[in-house]
């Protein structure tokens, strides 16, 4: 009766986009858009003023200092026969560096968009009637969110071309770049500019990580003592791999992640209790439990708080990996700070929680996302989970928390998270982050 | 989802239909789901009450179904008829059944109910307000769908 709605078939098709595993810097040339495999990317920059080379192809529009190394500049839209806008003298133009097998060089094109990161099965081969480029250059077509990157491949593209100009001894012959200091200091505050943006873009494709409003304030820090850093070891302040991005973001992480709370945190997180009176239910929700040390660290403290009142934790994760192991947590001693001792027995192979508290505790593999089927609670623990979502979806659970939460209920964030809602009042207690529902 | 649920319904799943079709069984990544989906041509769907409140969909293509059936009774089938229909039904009693008595060994109190089969083109399932559990299945006559929605009583 009823057919597949179009939304059904977006959704089908996001889930597939889910499973990145191939990343590409997209940009536009006259007004398409196009795709290089980021692999392939070195790094993206703006310039200006390149050094004419005589009697190069047309397409070559000169060599490029790039803090002491000599490139090739190509454009592309000269190159594939594209109207190119001509620009002034004195005008940045978007350049991607490549590093292809051996050498570097540069290849300017309209304005570089984002990094974009899709399922490699998604791509589907060239089709014939592509008529701008020629077909052999273009490695596949992909859509994503309703846009159709065409995806070059640079090797077929620039390797016949670029063997001798990359042998010649140009270093030598090449003058610097005229202007002072004035010039290259606006053109770092530029550069400055597109290192961010490019960060917070890799951050999102590589991690999950998007940057808003609930967690801007770190990451602007971060960057700026990111760049200091990586300046001093002579490393790209852009995040080239994985790896990059897991160290930058290696110190957003709130206090015991991953571990047991110690005894400063638990007493911080006690006291913003310290006024609340209660008995009978406490009922706690813990979305993004991960494998449980938090959920069973805030069900200790609340137990030692209110000994008496009828604890039930719902604890969530989408991951289920991680959270299959939560409900029957197996630690060794020297792991477990000492106060929360009686609350572990010793089990087959090592200690495990006593009943008491596993059975306050209900773990679920549930995305937060959807429909959560459960009553108001007291308490909201929510550390480092907004930033792992999307902004829209960053704001709707935000709006959830504010659903789910009683008046005067309290909302435990990351520690280099904050919410600004009019919900909410700040009540922080130590490095704990934590709002008061109004 | 409670975490504790989830092997049983996997490990059962594969338990029956290794030994059912006595063939590779390989299983795709779990998800959960939230919104409704298309049913790919037969569903069996079995209730669950007690501990909890909900329904687990067996969902396949009619050429899966049909290739399934031919297996475990030994003869080709190359209709949809009531032997066949008896058969799916059945194997998705097996598989939620032994789930079932899994779940109880753990201490968890279910009851099923008797399965109902349902066949035709263009159905969807939806799950208002549950999400569900999907273990997919890969068969080497296609593709199987095992979509768990309960939640707690409360």
């Amino acid at each position: 009766m009823s057919t597949i709605s179009s939304g059904e078939l977006r959704r089908e098709e996001a889930e597939k986009v889910e499973n990145i595993d191939y990343k590409m810097v997209t940009f536009s040339l006259a007004g398409k858009d196009y795709g290089i495999d980021i692999m392939k990317v070195k790094e993206i920059s703006k310039a200006k003023r390149f050094t004419f080379v005589p009697n190069a192809e047309p397409f070559v529009r000169g060599v490029y200092n790039l803090r002491g190394d000599i490139i090739s500049m190509i454009d592309l839209r000269i190159m594939f026969n594209l109207p190119a806008a001509k620009q002034g003298e004195q005008s940045f133009e978007d350049m991607i560096i490549l590093r292809l097998d051996n050498f570097l060089i540069g290849v300017i094109v309209d304005s570089i968009d984002k990094v974009v990161g899709i399922n490699s099965e998604t791509i589907q081969p060239p089709h014939p009637i592509f008529g701008d480029i020629n077909i052999k250059f273009i490695k596949g077509v992909v859509e994503n969110e309703g846009r159709l990157y065409l995806i070059l491949d640079v090797e077929r593209i620039l390797d016949d071309h670029t063997e001798d100009k990359t042998s010649s001894p140009a270093p030598k012959l090449v003058r610097e770049p005229r202007g002072g200091a004035e010039r290259e200091k606006a053109e770092a505050e530029r550069a400055g500019e597109v290192d961010y943006s490019f960060v917070i873009e890799t951050l999102a494709t590589f991690l999950g990580f998007y940057v808003t409003d609930h967690n801007r304030r770190w990451v602007k820090d971060r960057f700026d003592r990111w760049k200091q850093i990586r300046g001093e070891n002579g490393k790209e302040v852009q995040l080239q791999e994985e790896q990059d991005a897991r160290e930058f973001l290696s110190s957003f992480f709130s206090a015991y992640n991953q571990r047991f709370w110690g005894e400063d945190y638990r007493d911080a997180f006690k006291a913003l209790f310290s006024d609340f009176d209660h008995e009978g239910n406490f009922l706690v929700w813990n979305p993004g439990c991960g494998p449980g040390y938090e959920t069973y660290s805030l069900a200790v403290a609340l137990k030692e708080l209110y000994p008496d009142v009828h604890l039930k934790v719902w604890a969530h994760d989408q991951d289920l990996m991680n959270i299959s192991t939560a409900p029957n947590l197996v630690f060794q001693e020297p792991d477990l700070p000492e106060y929360m001792l009686d609350y572990s027995s010793e089990g087959k192979n090592g200690l495990q929680f006593s009943k008491e508290i596993r059975d306050a505790i209900l773990f679920e593999y549930h995305n937060v996302l959807h429909s959560n089927p459960f009553p108001e609670v007291d308490v909201i623990v929510s550390r480092d989970l907004l930033s792992f979502l999307k902004e829209a979806e960053q704001e709707a659970l935000v709006a959830e928390f504010s659903e789910k939460l009683k008046p005067g209920g309290v909302l435990v964030v990351g520690d280099h998270e904050e919410i600004k809602s009019p919900d909410f009042e700040s009540i922080s207690s130590g490095t704990l982050r934590a709002y008061r529902k109004r | 989802m409670r975490v504790e649920y989830i092997n049983p319904f996997v490990e059962a799943a594969f338990n029956v239909l290794r030994e059912v079709l006595d063939d590779e069984v390989k299983r795709g990544e779990l998800y959960l789901k939230s919104t409704s989906q298309p049913v790919l041509g037969v569903a069996v769907i079995v209730g669950l009450t007690g501990d909890v409140e909900g329904r687990v969909l067996f969902d396949m293509k009619r050429d899966t179904a049909l290739a399934i059936a031919s297996e475990m009774n030994g003869e080709e089938l190359a209709t949809m008829d009531d032997l066949a229909k008896a058969t799916i039904s059945e194997l998705a009693n097996m598989i939620t059944g032994q789930a079932v008595t899994k779940l109880h060994d753990l201490g968890f109190k279910f009851d099923l109910t008797p399965p109902a089969i349902i066949t035709g083109e263009n159905m969807e399932v939806s799950n208002t307000g549950v999400e569900a559990l999907i273990v997919p299945v890969e068969l080497k006559s296609g593709k199987l769908e095992i979509n768990v929605a309960v939640r707690e009583r409360t």
